[in-house]
């Protein structure tokens, strides 16, 4: 729930609840103080009438709401309501009854006042003060709204570039300034944390990069003592093959050490540098590195690349993709299999026949994810393609369906 | 051998310093050794080069300030510069500046050998350009082979690693060796062992029928020895 709703909500009901009891005591509130005053009005006839009775006769004051009648006994001052039947219409209303003595005779004297009146003043004042409570509740509603919605737009702003930031990225988190202390501060507190950060994430780079570096020279040496000893002239055949391995998994080590490399480049944003060019000719040219090996695996080689696609890369990084991608569909094809490369429609579509995959589908693009059919391969070629697209913004995804299918779509 | 190679091996890593340097004397050259960029200048001074091995981080500075200074003083000092960084930016640097070639750490000594061999062979154009071993005869330039005077036809790759064996004579080299060459010489990408098995079974039989002496001999399996008497 968005805050302004939630506030607004929060205000609707605590306004409906408070205008339910408010209009209801004004109510009675307002009809206890015309009752008094009625009450008052009474007494006041009723000592007008006390006066006027001193030098008249009682049962000459009569009138149309006063009334006389004699009576034998005292009674009680009372008032009470009655009803009165007018043309058919009741109407209420409210009597003040007591006791006069003149000339030694009891009289019952009944002082009346309608209540209509003050039943329809009552609602008018009730209608009118509710009218200007909702009125008044409508203004500060929209106003404070309008207000917070206001001192809420840099807030906003804030969440979408913050939901757009990506540590990886060029841009640095550039926040609106704010009128609002809360936000203000707000964006202060995220802008030093984006940049904390981000200077985090440069640092794990590039630490990541010099040790990749440093791990280089001791692997060097490694190797090239493991080729000293080789040369040795009474090497057993274990001894021969034990450094054979050594060298050839101190190479893999390097080779992982590499690719690392590369990864953290392509983070740092080394390659920055792009151009337009033909794919076409692009997997073309690299296709023409792998010849041999496809004609040494009996490789059946489609390809259509009749749809012209142009795109804009870093050239290494274009052909580190292709070369990749081209790769991994004939390294993991078999004897006589079958390759097939398509340009189609914004999107390259590369086909190969091949053992089906040993590990979950999802998990192709991962890196250090290998089939169980080549021991050999570093697993990392495929993840380095899908760093290259990410780049990029290009699509790549994986199938199989009795063939290997990867497409990138451009 | 008619006269030995001067060679500068410029290394602030002590323990490949010393195995880089007895390579290269088991291999006919005569290296020197300098830790830094200062002892490098002296040294530079001293003695006549034919070649230099130059590492980029030194402790007194970056070796590429070295490049230029080298390649002002004489061209024909022939410059590979070894480093740990892979960077493209630093290779195409490297070699604008004036290196021959670039090898990247860690690297395996034929292939430094052959590297070597081939910058030297390229500078010095006095030096006759033809390899010859016993009925063995190599253009390197053009790619040709004879074989006691008879042409022989060699693919490419057939033909590099020829000429990667006659430049490592009498030295094992492992197939994870090979396949490196291969792969970063003749960007063959889908090399394996068996690629590279492949490779040097053609060779010997173009060379066997072509009359040559069986001279690649295979190590245990794990390897290939060009063994010359």
């Amino acid at each position: 729930m968005k805050l302004l709703t939630k506030t607004s909500l929060n205000f609707i009901s605590a306004s409906v609840l408070f205008f339910l009891v408010g209009s209801m005591a004004m109510y009675f509130s307002v009809r206890n103080i015309i009752a008094e005053d009625l009450q008052n009005r009474l007494l006041q006839q009723k000592n007008e009438f006390i006066f006027t009775a001193q030098q008249k006769k009682v049962t000459d004051l009569t009138s149309e709401l006063v009334f006389v009648q004699e009576i034998k006994k005292e009674q009680l001052n009372s008032f009470s309501d009655t009803v009165f039947i007018i043309n058919d219409q009741y109407i209420l209303y409210r009597k003040l009854q007591f006791t006069y003595l003149q000339d030694k005779q009891q009289y019952k004297v009944s002082i009346l006042q309608s209540q209509s009146q003050s039943d329809l003043l009552i609602v008018k004042i009730v209608i009118m003060n509710v009218g200007f409570a909702v009125l008044f509740f409508l203004i500060v509603f929209f106003v404070n709204r309008k207000s917070i919605k206001n001192a809420l737009k840099v807030f906003y702003s804030t969440i979408r570039k913050l939901e757009d930031f990506e540590v990886s990225k060029a841009e640095e988190l550039s926040l609106d300034t704010a009128e609002v202390d809360e936000v203000k501060k707000l964006n202060a507190v995220f802008e030093k944390m984006s940049e904390q950060i981000r200077q985090d994430f440069e640092a794990q780079k590039e630490y990541t990069e010099n040790v990749a570096h440093e791990l280089q020279t001791p692997l060097a040496i490694i190797s090239s003592k493991a080729d000293e000893l080789m040369q040795a002239d009474n090497l057993t055949k274990k001894q021969m093959e034990q450094l054979a391995l050594l060298m050839e998994t101190t190479n893999r080590l390097s080779k992982i050490n590499q690719a690392l490399i590369f990864l953290t480049k392509i983070d740092n944003r080394f390659y920055r540098e792009g151009a337009t060019f033909s794919l076409n000719d692009l997997i073309k040219e690299k296709l023409t590195l792998f010849e041999e090996v496809i004609k040494e695996k009996n490789i059946q080689l489609e390809v259509d690349l009749s749809d012209i696609t142009h795109i804009y890369m870093d050239k290494y990084l274009a052909e580190t993709m292709v070369i990749n991608l081209l790769k991994n569909a004939i390294v993991h094809n078999e004897q006589g299999g079958l390759l097939h490369i398509k340009l189609a429609n914004q999107s390259l579509i590369i086909t190969n026949s091949g053992k089906a995959l040993t590990f979950v589908e999802s998990n192709i693009f991962k890196r250090f994810i290998r089939s169980d059919h080549n021991k050999k391969s570093l697993g990392i070629g495929l993840s380095i393609v899908k760093r290259i697209c990410e780049l990029y913004n290009f699509t790549v995804n994986y199938q199989f369906k009795e063939k290997h299918i990867f497409t990138i779509y451009f | 051998m008619l006269k030995k190679h001067n060679i500068l091996v410029v290394e602030d890593e002590l323990e490949l310093a010393k195995s880089t340097l007895s390579f290269l004397s088991e291999n006919g050259f005569l290296p020197f050794h300098a830790k830094d960029l200062k002892s490098a200048r002296k040294l530079l001074k001293q003695e006549n080069f034919t070649a230099v091995l130059l590492d980029l981080g030194l402790p007194d500075g970056d070796g590429m300030s070295l490049v230029k200074e080298i390649k002002n003083a004489k061209k024909e000092i022939g410059l590979i510069i070894v480093s740990a960084k892979d960077a493209l930016e630093k290779k195409v640097e490297g070699l604008e500046l004036g290196a021959d070639d670039y090898l990247t750490k860690p690297f395996f000594f034929p292939e430094l050998n052959a590297r070597l061999k081939s910058v030297i062979r390229r500078l010095n154009l006095e030096v006759n350009q033809e390899i010859v071993l016993n009925e063995i005869t190599l253009f390197p330039e053009e790619m040709r082979t004879l074989i006691y005077g008879k042409e022989l036809e060699l693919t490419a790759k057939e033909f590099g690693l020829l000429l990667y064996f006659v430049s490592n004579q009498n030295r094992v080299i492992s197939k994870t060796t090979l396949g490196e060459f291969m792969s970063s010489n003749y960007a063959d990408y889908g090399f394996t062992d068996d690629v590279v098995y492949t490779h040097i079974k053609n060779l010997k039989r173009k060379l066997s029928s072509s009359g040559a002496d069986d001279y690649i001999k295979n190590v245990y399996g794990v390897g290939y020895k060009f063994t010359v008497a």
